[in-house]
């Protein structure tokens, strides 16, 4: 059937709503968050944070390219934000060096010195 | 591009999935490596290129190494049992987590954001850079922006140099060390 072919054909090369995109983006971040909240190992949890950081830049690249007005300044801002993420990044990992070097472990629930 | 776009986002997601339930961490690290890889086509398919090349270098080769150093400084042999590298909150963050995403999934359905359509803002590289350094038609905001990433990177190299610093006489490597010579 030629005219179902060219449905089908359509169908794929049909353009993506902005929405999906997004959803992406939000489920992304959910597993992150449920990773950062669950996981013992602090290595793990920062890269639960660098899932969720990139999840929100995954959204905000979605807006510059979707929304009309945006001009493609958000890719701009993704940039920004990459360089934020990695300088938390290296900060975060010697801090847990540090944390390590003195306790022997990176296991957060053990790490409760200033509990009060 | 539905199928490609199936193809990233179960890559995205399956690899997310896997940095949070694999016991093994540096299987964690890997998989992180794919969900990026992942983000970084979903780049492609939104006319940012070179937010693509960038997202390659930086997270999939840079950010990917750093932590496989950080588990190389820090950890010991695989655990077995998956229930020793979750805390005591796995159902809990279960719930939260499920709940933020599908709060934010549906609101971001219902909302009506007008006329979208890709490929409304630049694609140009050069456009790429004349905004990163607020030249032109950008706003000005993105110098000062440009600048103070630049200091934040700074202080940041110097900040993880000093903090993971190995200080003389302190922190259980010179007790070590002194049982050793003993």
């Amino acid at each position: 059937m030629p005219t179902q072919v060219q449905q089908t054909a359509d169908l794929l090369n049909s353009e993506i709503p902005l929405e999906m995109y997004l959803v992406v983006g939000a489920i992304m971040f959910a597993i992150g968050a449920w990773g950062a909240l669950i996981r013992r190992n602090a290595v793990v949890v920062f890269m639960c944070v660098e899932l969720m950081i990139n999840a929100v830049n995954l959204s905000l690249v979605a807006f510059s390219d979707y929304l009309p007005r945006a001009n493609g300044e958000a890719t701009s801002y993704a940039i920004l934000v990459i360089a934020i993420a990695a300088a938390e990044l290296a900060v975060g990992l010697a801090i847990v060096l540090a944390v390590f070097r003195s306790r022997r472990t990176v296991n957060v629930d053990e790490i409760n010195t200033m509990r009060g | 591009m539905i199928i490609a776009f199936g193809f990233l986002a179960g890559m995205v997601l399956v690899s997310a999935f896997g940095v949070v339930v694999s016991r093994n961490v540096v299987h964690s690290a890997l998989f992180m490596s794919g969900s990026f890889l992942g983000v970084a086509g979903f780049f492609v398919m939104l006319n940012a290129p070179a937010l693509a090349a960038f997202q390659v270098l930086i997270y999939v080769g840079a950010v990917t190494v750093v932590i496989l150093f950080g588990i190389m400084f820090t950890q010991k042999p695989q655990v077995r049992r998956f229930a020793t590298i979750i805390n005591r909150q796995f159902w809990a963050g279960l719930v939260v987590a499920v709940g933020i995403g599908a709060f934010v999934a549906v609101i971001v359905s219902v909302e009506d954001w007008g006329a979208t359509k890709s490929g409304a803002g630049s694609t140009s590289v050069k456009a790429l850079g004349r905004n990163l350094l607020g030249v032109g038609d950008a706003p000005p905001v993105f110098a000062l922006l440009f600048e103070v990433a630049s200091v934040l990177l700074l202080v940041a190299v110097v900040a993880s140099i000093v903090i993971s610093r190995r200080k003389v006489g302190a922190g259980e490597d010179s007790q070590v060390a002194n049982e050793v010579e003993r």
